[in-house]
């Protein structure tokens, strides 16, 4: 991989950093209604994998999806305006930020721990019957890990050998319980074995690294290999969500040792290093930065849903009529 | 008409359904090569191969969560979970995602799901095989729940769901597997959300669901001996209910007894109960009267799990006490 590519990751990674900045100051400001989680630490996972897919794979992220959909190909302008529950939000300003779908972008999370898992198995079954030739590619955590789901689809997934990417985004902690603590193996890629799949893990926080791994892992799908399992070790670098009590589960020395690995710092030494100037980088950031502005001040004008909007998509309408939730 | 049973209604179902549409599909616990618990697809693996009849381990979550995804992506699973009791381990996928996706994705996904299981006592399974857990699901919204009582109501019901865009949850019951019924042999639907009136009458309203049913026909038929002409009605889907052919029946008989198999606490009967008190009031005669289980875990064997359900004695007795 050339130093180009490194850089139009890195400047992906870099969205999602500011995305995330700017969700952080709409949520002090309360235009953010719901707990917020923080996507700090993590830009690598989502760049390495979900800005791999075309529009047509299918992507099933979690609880902190804001980071995925964007690197998906979401547009920033319904992740961020469906976060702040308003009518141009993918859902509608109904789903909010950890639970929203864009059919279009093949886009879907929730904010069920390991729930996406078995789902991701029905993406697969459809994908593999009907020979569409796509990738579904389903992200969870170190504490999905620890759920019924992640067994069940796992296990159907192998035995019907679908085309399935599993990708435990291991952030070292389900909200406050440390991984080394809570999961009785040291690596979770281990549990591939069980079903008879390869032991993946990647360095998380090294997006060349996720990129070739992803890239690697979704061309092997597309031929018939699939499913797979990879781990990739990253770091959660704030809290579960904005003001939870750190203190209780984890030290500030920890925190940043952390951060003088976090991706967007590796990338940037490495794009220095090789020649790259400081200048351009900080360029581009500016560019970034004045793009959300522009973003936020628009996204603050749009419109809430209405009280009627709230039950129009409850049900499909039957042929005799007769489904009114008003 | 040929006279068939409500398993070979069923099959009959799932056969035409499959012929006529490629992305109807069968999923779960055995359902290929037993042809499921009471032989409801005997056959079809061999007749359909398994790209539409899929044994799956024994994972309701995994199943359920196959239903969703792949519906998703325009396929029209049935996903059948075994007994009513499996359905806990499915539940988030049904609560969380196949109720909640259509309005999440602002009406651009649809989720054609039928997840079919049976409930209710009668085969001596004892209190993890024998529930009635149908209330858990009338209180989603997002969900379909129907209950059919005879062969020809099954197989006209399960092709409206196969056919409908919404997840239903689609409950058939245990003891009425053999039950022989006319089944026509031309092609029908029986719309989801439209009540039958299984007996016309003029004293009293019957409310039952599923196997109940049968147990309201046998008793009207006793108290019509002794002149009491009962209406029996069959709401058919729990959700969305026919409140019409309900009321239209209350504010002629202006009494109304309705039974379940499940507890009434917090449960479709008093949902049953307060839609006749809010639009029949003025010409009840009586309050409405519940007929349901006793409070507790079925009690395994032949004997104590039908006393603690309705049965025809009770449901004439209770008739009887609203004549009084």
């Amino acid at each position: 991989m050339n130093d180009g590519d490194l850089q139009s990751l890195y400047s992906d990674m870099l969205l999602l950093r500011r995305f995330d900045e700017l969700c952080l100051r709409l949520k002090m400001k309360d235009l953010i209604y719901s707990g917020y989680h923080p996507y700090e630490g993590q830009e690598a996972v989502a760049v390495g994998f979900c800005g791999l897919l075309g529009k047509e794979d299918i992507l099933l992220s979690t609880h902190r999806p804001h980071g995925h959909a964007v690197a998906k190909g979401v547009p920033a302008e319904s992740v961020l305006t469906e976060m702040m529950g308003r009518r141009t939000g993918c859902s509608g300003g109904l789903g909010g930020g950890m639970q929203y779908i864009d059919a279009a972008h093949n886009f879907f999370c929730g904010s069920i721990v390991g729930s996406n898992m078995p789902i991701a198995t029905g993406f697969g079954l459809a994908i593999k019957q009907k020979k569409l030739g796509r990738v579904c590619v389903c992200l969870f955590g170190d504490g999905a890990s620890n759920t019924g789901a992640f067994h069940e689809a796992l296990n159907l997934a192998a035995i019907w050998k679908l085309p399935v990417l599993f990708v435990c985004e291991n952030n070292q902690y389900a909200e406050a319980m440390p991984a080394k603590e809570f999961v009785a193996c040291e690596r979770i890629s281990r549990r591939a074995r069980g079903y008879g799949l390869d032991e993946i893990t990647v360095d998380g926080n090294d997006v060349e690294a996720t990129r070739r791994v992803a890239a690697d892992l979704v061309a092997r799908i597309r031929k018939g290999e699939g499913p797979f399992l990879a781990e990739a070790l990253t770091y959660r670098l704030r809290g579960h969500y904005v003001g939870d009590p750190e203190a209780t589960y984890r030290t500030t020395e920890e925190v940043n040792a952390w951060r003088e690995k976090e991706p967007l710092k590796l990338a940037r030494e490495k794009l220095l290093l090789s020649g790259v100037s400081a200048w351009a980088l900080d360029a581009a950031d500016q560019a970034v930065k004045d793009k959300l502005e522009t973003l936020q001040e628009w996204a603050v004008r749009q419109e809430f849903p209405t009280l009627e909007q709230s039950v129009d998509h409850v049900y499909m309408p039957l042929p005799q009529g007769g489904l009114v939730c008003r | 008409m040929p006279v068939i049973t409500f398993g070979e209604a069923i099959r009959q179902a799932y056969r035409e359904e499959m012929l006529r549409d490629r992305n109807v599909f069968l999923m779960g616990e055995d359902v290929g090569r037993w042809g499921s618990l009471y032989r409801s697809s005997k056959g079809l693996l061999e007749e359909f191969g398994p790209d539409q009849v899929k044994d799956t381990p024994i994972s309701e979550a995994a199943i359920a969560g196959c239903a969703v995804g792949s519906a998703a992506m325009g396929m029209r699973p049935i996903a059948e979970i075994m007994y009513i009791d499996f359905i806990t381990i499915a539940m988030d996928v049904m609560v969380n995602h196949a109720a909640k996706w259509h309005q999440l994705s602002n009406g651009k996904v649809k989720l054609p799901i039928v997840f079919k299981t049976q409930g209710g006592a009668g085969r001596r399974n004892s209190s993890q095989h024998s529930q009635s857990l149908e209330n858990w699901f009338v209180n989603i919204p997002g969900l379909i729940v129907v209950m059919p009582s005879t062969p020809y109501d099954v197989k006209g019901l399960l092709k409206s769901a196969v056919r409908n865009d919404n997840p239903v949850v689609f409950i058939e019951h245990k003891a009425l597997y053999f039950e022989k019924g006319e089944v026509s042999e031309t092609e029908y639907l029986v719309p989801l959300g439209v009540a039958d009136v299984k007996r016309a009458g003029t004293d009293v309203t019957i409310i039952a669901t599923s196997w109940m049913v049968l147990f309201a026909l046998k008793a009207a038929e006793r108290l019509h001996e002794t002149g009491l002409s009962c209406e029996v009605i069959d709401p058919r889907t729990l959700w969305p209910l026919d409140k019409e052919t309900i009321v239209r029946s209350v504010d002629k008989t202006g009494r109304c007894l309705v039974v379940t198999e499940a507890p009434a606490e917090g449960g479709w009967s008093g949902e049953a109960s307060s839609v006749v008190h809010e639009h029949c009031f003025g010409r009840l005669k009586k309050p409405v009267k519940r007929l349901c289980a006793l409070r507790t875990g079925i009690p395994y064997g032949p004997v104590l799990e039908r006393q603690i359900i309705p049965n025809e004695d009770s449901i004439v007795q209770a008739v009887r006490k609203l004549m009084e």
